[in-house]
């Protein structure tokens, strides 16, 4: 239980995808001037997150590894496909959002059109795939797995929103010119970045 | 004081419209509402006839920053003689910090200054008078053994990228003295951490004593937090450290300004307080027992007294830019600096002070805090509506 709350707590604060590693910078960078369309985006890449890597985990361990077939056939242990690990997950991941988009349409539909292409875009959202290859690389079990992904989709959500919450703030600073809009968001992450240091030596 | 505003007379019709230096104008105007109070109005910004301008305002909390600036400067000395094993007087311990703090805050204030006069003047707006604080701000949260360029350069960044960028004072979010703090700490930790917090420039005919060390109290911390100083030497400031973060006592008399006046919050600095004793608190509960020497030990009111703590709290969190603007948010923000200030402390072996990233890490999150109490009052004046 120890280790489930310390690995959340390292998704979330000291590997947080955006500041640690940099992923899924297009989105954060793009949907993060109002603190609404921020938190609908947040809530919809932890959904995602969540759906998804476990799923990948499945394909991984029961489809795709060496040995995972054996289900099927004793003869197929020595089938490897691997190699298939990064379209089955995006094939994954696209289906999800197709969900998420279709839901969100019909229940949701102010967020649908002030999220616009960003929404369908989550498909390609560089830190959903990246959960999955750190799930891969790490070789997490099926619970860290899914504790793992909701705290990589909280931190992506607590990223953005924070982001949002700035730029919301500064919206009538007198940024220079040349600076304005995504230029500022930039180096607002940097100081942001910065500051989220602060959790880096924390050994757990 | 009539020579001087001749002088100025003379002068600006060169600064004014048409003149040879037109463009040198904001330079110009800001030396000389320093020197006389105008008799015009800003041209940009929020007017409110108030007694208590920008000027004041800022020149206040220099005033508040003056007892730790003057204990740090006998400080300096002072340890610097202790580490020789010297007797010396109180003023020669104060000269000698005297001659070590000076520079730095001249580079700091020199620096930052130029940097923005030269911002003003390509923008042509007006110099307004943040920096006053900041240039103040950041040598006192530095050690003395800090090279001046890297005073420089510090300066240079904290104003470039912690506020110009952002269009100066009032609209940055984070609070620039410690920005400048922590870009020298990750770009020159050598220089930042370690045995940095005693001038040791040779004394000839002494040595240093057997029984120095350069540790600071927070290095005790992961060890074992006994073997720190006595309470009442972490009170006065008798111990090592930045050069103006030391004595708890210098910033009580600033902190009684700040509040007196209504500059800073006092919201603000017991909620730092509130959640630094809570956490610290909490933390001696649920110490492991069989390990006396686990930093969870230490006594909550250790926190109070070692390190920057004081400091951060009094000047830094009360930055009324960078902190949360609301009243409730004000509460929730002291209280997570001060909570989050012992979780770095106790658990982060890399950074044995806390203060400087919680500070910076609230600072982030203030808008939020800010943004989550609006809408809540919204929510609850529309169900009494």
């Amino acid at each position: 239980m120890e280790n489930l709350i310390n690995l959340f707590i390292k998704a979330v604060f000291i590997e947080n995808v955006i500041f640690a590693f940099f992923l899924g910078m297009c989105s954060f960078l793009a949907v993060s001037k109002k603190i609404k369309t921020a938190f609908g985006l947040g809530l919809a890449v932890i959904f995602v997150m969540v759906l998804t890597t476990p799923l990948n985990y499945f394909i991984l361990n029961y489809m795709l590894q060496e040995g995972a077939l054996t289900w099927i056939h004793p003869s197929l242990a020595s089938v490897d496909l691997t190699f298939l690990a990064f379209i089955l997950f995006i094939a994954v991941i696209a289906g999800a959002v197709q969900l998420v988009e279709m839901v969100m349409e019909k229940s949701l539909p102010s967020l649908y059109i002030s999220l616009g292409i960003f929404l369908p875009l989550i498909t390609v959202n560089c830190s959903i795939l990246g959960t999955s290859l750190f799930m891969q690389e790490r070789e997490y079990g099926f619970v860290e797995t899914a504790v793992f992904s909701l705290g990589s989709g909280t931190g992506f959500f607590l990223a953005i929103v924070l982001l949002a919450g700035i730029r919301e703030r500064l919206q009538y600073s007198n940024i220079p010119a040349p600076l304005q809009g995504l230029g500022i968001a930039m180096i607002i992450t940097a100081l942001m970045g910065m500051a989220f240091l602060s959790f880096s030596g924390i050994k757990l | 004081m009539k020579i001087v505003r001749n002088a100025v007379d003379s002068l600006k019709p060169h600064f004014g419209k048409g003149g040879r230096f037109e463009k040198l104008h904001p330079a110009f105007d800001a030396l000389e509402t320093f020197l006389f109070v105008p008799g015009h109005t800003t041209e940009n910004g929020v007017h409110i006839r108030d007694a208590m301008d920008l000027k004041r305002t800022m020149f206040t909390v220099v005033v508040a920053l003056i007892p730790t600036l003057l204990f740090g400067m006998w400080n300096v000395g002072y340890q610097h003689y202790r580490a020789y094993g010297m007797e010396v007087s109180l003023l020669e311990n104060f000269m000698f910090g005297f001659w070590r703090v000076m520079p730095i805050v001249i580079v700091s204030y020199a620096v930052g200054l130029g940097v923005e006069f030269l911002f003003a003047v390509l923008k042509g707006h007006q110099i307004s008078e943040g920096y006053l604080v900041t240039g103040l701000l950041i040598p006192l949260i530095l050690p003395v053994t800090i090279p001046l360029w890297m005073v420089a350069l510090s300066a240079i960044f904290c104003t470039l990228l912690g506020k110009e960028i952002f269009g100066g004072t009032g609209m940055n979010f984070m609070n620039p003295a410690l920005l400048a703090r922590a870009f020298l700490f990750f770009a020159f930790p050598a220089y930042m951490t370690g045995d940095i917090w005693t001038d040791l420039s040779p004394e000839p005919g002494h040595a240093l004593v057997d029984a120095y060390s350069g540790a600071t109290n927070l290095v005790y911390f992961d060890e074992n937090y006994r073997q720190m100083t006595t309470v009442s030497d972490m009170f006065w400031g008798f111990e090592q450290g930045s050069i103006g973060e030391t004595s708890v006592f210098a910033i009580l008399i600033g902190a009684f300004i700040l509040i007196a006046s209504g500059v800073g919050s006092w919201k603000i600095i017991t909620a730092c307080c509130v959640g630094l004793l809570g956490m610290g608190l909490f933390l001696n509960l649920i110490a492991p027992a069989d390990i006396p020497t686990h930093p969870m030990h230490t006594p909550a009111y250790y926190h109070l007294l070692i390190g920057s703590f004081a400091f951060g709290a009094v000047y830094m969190a009360t930055d009324p830019v960078s902190a949360a603007h609301t009243e409730a948010g004000k509460w929730i923000y002291g209280i997570l600096i001060g909570a989050f200030t012992v979780i770095l402390r106790v658990f982060n072996p890399a950074y044995p002070e806390g203060v400087m990233l919680s500070i910076l890490l609230m600072n982030v999150f203030a808008p939020i805090i800010d943004h989550l109490v609006v809408e809540r009052h919204i929510k609850t004046r529309l169900k009494r509506a």
